[in-house]
């Protein structure tokens, strides 16, 4: 992991290193990368992949009505609201 | 320091303690971190509401780690549990305390394995699907698994039976039809076998438990061979990839917007999303985000992420035909039973070596059993199984 990666990475996932972390997360990166290494000992090239462990499927379950939370009471949690809105900055310059 | 997020008093004979990681209407909920300080949900985990219809009452929240990936509770942001220089596990405490019958947990990377382990307490993980986890946190949706944590097996099994079942709310709920044929094609083999693959690392006293728990089950007529699979000795690697990859998606909610933290600092659209990410998210959480980011990259995607689904296939094809010929597989839960403060805070990264021991139940959906300091991982719906095995240890 270089450094501009590493820079690229923390933009994507909107988090910001001080040089201190970002060193601390390089090191990290090693060792996970050696660890991740070692997989190469298993062969896969025939092998399905297994995304569930259990052989179902995400279900949908069937409609019916039911009492929605109040717009009130979503908002009792947010950092700032207006008038039944969630405050934002300017998201066009 | 306390063990408790919010600890509450109860009428009730029958009492359990949950901890922070399932949502709760009557107290707050954080995940052990500071993004979710002073949370409240709109509604309550269903494993809450069937507990409260079986007439148990919930006592208080014990802290975790943040997001409940760590070791035994070490990033809380609201502060890590110390018994002199050892790290304790909260909800571990709180059943040792005598707070309740049970503590309710949420599985996420082993943590309340390694407590139950360290503790000389029972813990039950079960099988993938077989309780709900709708009103938990997300964290690592295709492996971690509400589990329990008691002073003994039959309060493990009585807790379990109350909140066990199929849930229409949560996706990944077995349905009652299947666990039923599971349950059916159980079969008792009276044997056992030690997995020699996963005695590296641990340390002298954690291999008397295991010889212990050998020669305990021997003791009682259950055969014990020893099996050198390789495999599962990967599954650590393997899961460090899915857990993170699962992390980095599910705490991509977490934005300053809607709920949660928002910084003071911040005079644009990024800069909001950015700094109440960075301020409110710990640094082991945040390279966790980043590693998991990576292995879903373009460049990564096939070589890292798609290759841990292959591996966990392998890995649980693997340990299904080892459990067709015996009823389960003994391994350590811990490399140590007692955590030193000057090792975690050295290598803070160490929840990515030690769960090497219970990442075999995390990717494969088995359940274990923790008795005794060690695990006995079984196969699917062998619950009933495992815990009166545990009972022998």
């Amino acid at each position: 992991m270089e450094r501009e990666a590493l820079r690229r990475l923390c933009l994507l996932n909107q988090l910001s290193l001080t040089d201190t972390q970002k060193d601390d997360v390089i090191s990290f990166f090693a060792e996970r990368d050696a660890d991740t290494a070692t997989l190469d000992a298993i062969d896969t090239e025939h092998v399905e992949r297994m995304v569930h462990v259990m052989p179902i499927l995400t279900v949908v379950r069937e409609d019916g009505a039911c009492q929605p939370f109040s717009r009130e009471d979503l908002q009792a949690g947010a950092p700032e609201t207006d008038e039944g809105y969630w405050c934002v900055p300017r998201v066009l310059e | 320091m306390s063990i408790y997020m919010m600890k509450q008093e109860t009428a009730e004979a029958k009492a359990v303690v949950v901890d922070d990681m399932f949502l709760t209407t009557d107290m707050p909920t954080t995940a052990g971190s500071k993004m979710l300080e002073g949370y409240n949900s709109l509604f309550e985990a269903e494993v809450l509401t069937r507990l409260k219809n079986a007439g148990y009452a919930v006592a208080g929240k014990t802290k975790v780690g943040e997001f409940g990936v760590d070791l035994l509770g070490e990033t809380c942001y609201f502060g890590a549990e110390y018994e002199g220089e050892s790290l304790q596990y909260p909800a571990a405490l709180a059943v040792k305390n005598g707070d309740g019958k049970a503590a309710v947990v949420l599985d996420v990377n082993g943590a309340p394995r390694r407590g139950a382990a360290q503790s000389g307490l029972v813990a039950l993980k079960p099988t993938y699907g077989r309780v709900s986890r709708y009103g938990t946190i997300p964290v690592a949706c295709s492996g971690e698994t509400v589990s329990v944590i008691a002073n003994n097996g039959t309060d493990c099994r009585e807790v379990f039976c109350a909140m066990a079942g199929h849930d229409s709310k949560d996706g990944t709920s077995l349905p009652e039809s299947m666990t039923e044929q599971g349950k059916a094609a159980v079969n008792k083999r009276n044997k056992v076998a030690v997995l020699s693959s996963m005695l590296k690392g641990v340390n002298e006293e954690v291999q008397a438990k295991i010889a212990a728990a050998a020669e305990q089950l021997s003791k009682n007529g259950v055969e014990v061979v020893t099996i050198d699979a390789q495999t599962v000795a990967y599954a650590g690697a393997a899961w460090n990839i899915l857990m993170s990859a699962e992390l980095c998606n599910n705490v991509s909610r977490y934005d300053g917007v809607k709920y949660g933290y928002r910084t003071k600092n911040y005079t644009n659209i990024d800069e909001l999303y950015t700094n109440s990410r960075t301020e409110a998210f710990g640094d082991f959480l945040k390279s966790a985000i980043l590693f998991g980011s990576e292995t879903l990259s373009t460049e990564n995607y096939s070589k890292v992420y798609d290759k841990a689904m292959r591996v966990r296939r392998v890995i649980r094809d693997d340990m299904a035909a080892m459990l067709a010929d015996c009823d389960a597989l003994l391994m350590p839960a811990v490399s140590t039973l007692s955590y030193d403060r000057t090792l975690v805070e050295r290598d803070k990264y160490l929840p990515y070596k030690e769960n090497f021991f219970t990442a075999p139940a995390s990717i494969t959906g088995f359940p274990v059993v923790v008795a005794g300091g060690v695990q006995l991982v079984g196969n699917a719906f062998s619950e009933e199984l495992l815990l009166d095995l545990a009972e022998l240890v």
